[in-house]
């Protein structure tokens, strides 16, 4: 039987662990919500900034999973975490901005061309914890539960043996934004459904 | 010297879209394109080539020179002063 077993949610004022808000924005910062959540995190990753900000969401998600359960990463051999995400927006927060560069500057960007695909974020997750495993991003009418377990069971069967899965939706300084771990075998945690998936996505889990 | 150096940070921050990055984040002498420094990869590069020849017309035709040249503030100020003068 596969467990979810933490969960982080993002939206446009907090961040919660499983179900518990560890950060609050703070309005009246000159920092945007994201550095301020990355400040919190007290990281030194440079690269955090040259991130778009559906990258960000995603590597913000995981490494306060991480803080949260930090033998996670380390519990399984690089190919076996398998990284499952979906949002409804694509990389459109970003492709806008590229177009308004390109625009303006009457050249594109190559450094915000680079995030004109909402995969890339997979790759910064790659980079960042050296996996090697399976892994998926699609692009959803609205947040779809049945997906997420469906692909993440077949996922669990075929393989992987852990799976860092979620919504990342960004766009227009909208955030919404649940990502998950999920293992095999994990008694007294939530078992991998859909009820518990939408209970991580409303701040309930 | 020191507002060439500012300035050249506020263009790489604004050219680099590196929004989140404040003029005060990065140090004259911190590694441009290393993880514990800014952490800048290939594309900025790229970038960092056009954003010479844009604002400060000195065109980097020579990679080993723009190797010497894109290792810190420091590196790239001196390189400016440098061209600015021949």
């Amino acid at each position: 039987m596969n467990f979810i077993t933490s969960c982080c949610r993002i939206t446009e004022k907090n961040c919660l662990i499983n179900g518990r808000i560890v950060a609050h924005k703070i309005e009246d910062s000159p920092e945007s919500w994201f550095k301020q959540l990355y400040k919190h995190l007290a990281l030194e990753y440079p690269k955090f900034y040259k991130m778009d900000m559906l990258s960000q969401a995603g590597f913000l998600a995981s490494e306060y999973l991480k803080k949260e359960y930090p033998e996670f990463i380390n519990s399984y051999a690089d190919d076996e975490i398998a990284l499952l995400f979906a949002n409804q927006e694509s990389s459109a927060d970003t492709d806008i901005r590229f177009k308004d560069s390109y625009r303006d500057h009457k050249s594109p960007s190559p450094s915000l061309f680079v995030y004109t695909l909402p995969n890339i974020v997979l790759g910064e997750l790659a980079i960042r914890n050296k996996l090697y495993g399976e892994n998926m991003f699609a692009v959803l009418p609205k947040f779809a539960p049945d997906f997420f377990l469906q692909y993440g069971n077949i996922l669990l069967s075929t393989g992987s043996k852990a799976l860092m899965a979620g919504w990342l939706g960004v766009l227009d300084g909208k955030v919404e934004v649940s990502v998950f771990l999920v293992e095999r075998d994990k008694d007294n945690r939530m078992p991998f459904s859909e009820e518990n998936m939408i209970k991580c996505f409303s701040d309930q889990a | 010297m020191d507002s060439l150096k500012e300035d050249l940070k506020k263009q790489i921050i604004e050219q680099l879209n590196l929004e989140d990055l404040q003029v005060s984040d990065i140090d004259d002498n911190s590694l441009l394109f290393s993880a514990e420094g800014v952490g800048l990869d290939s594309i900025d590069a790229l970038e960092l080539i056009v954003l010479m020849e844009k604002f400060y017309g000195i065109q980097v035709t020579n990679p080993d020179e723009g190797k010497d040249a894109f290792l810190t503030i420091n590196t790239m100020a001196d390189y400016i002063e440098k061209k600015r003068n021949q």
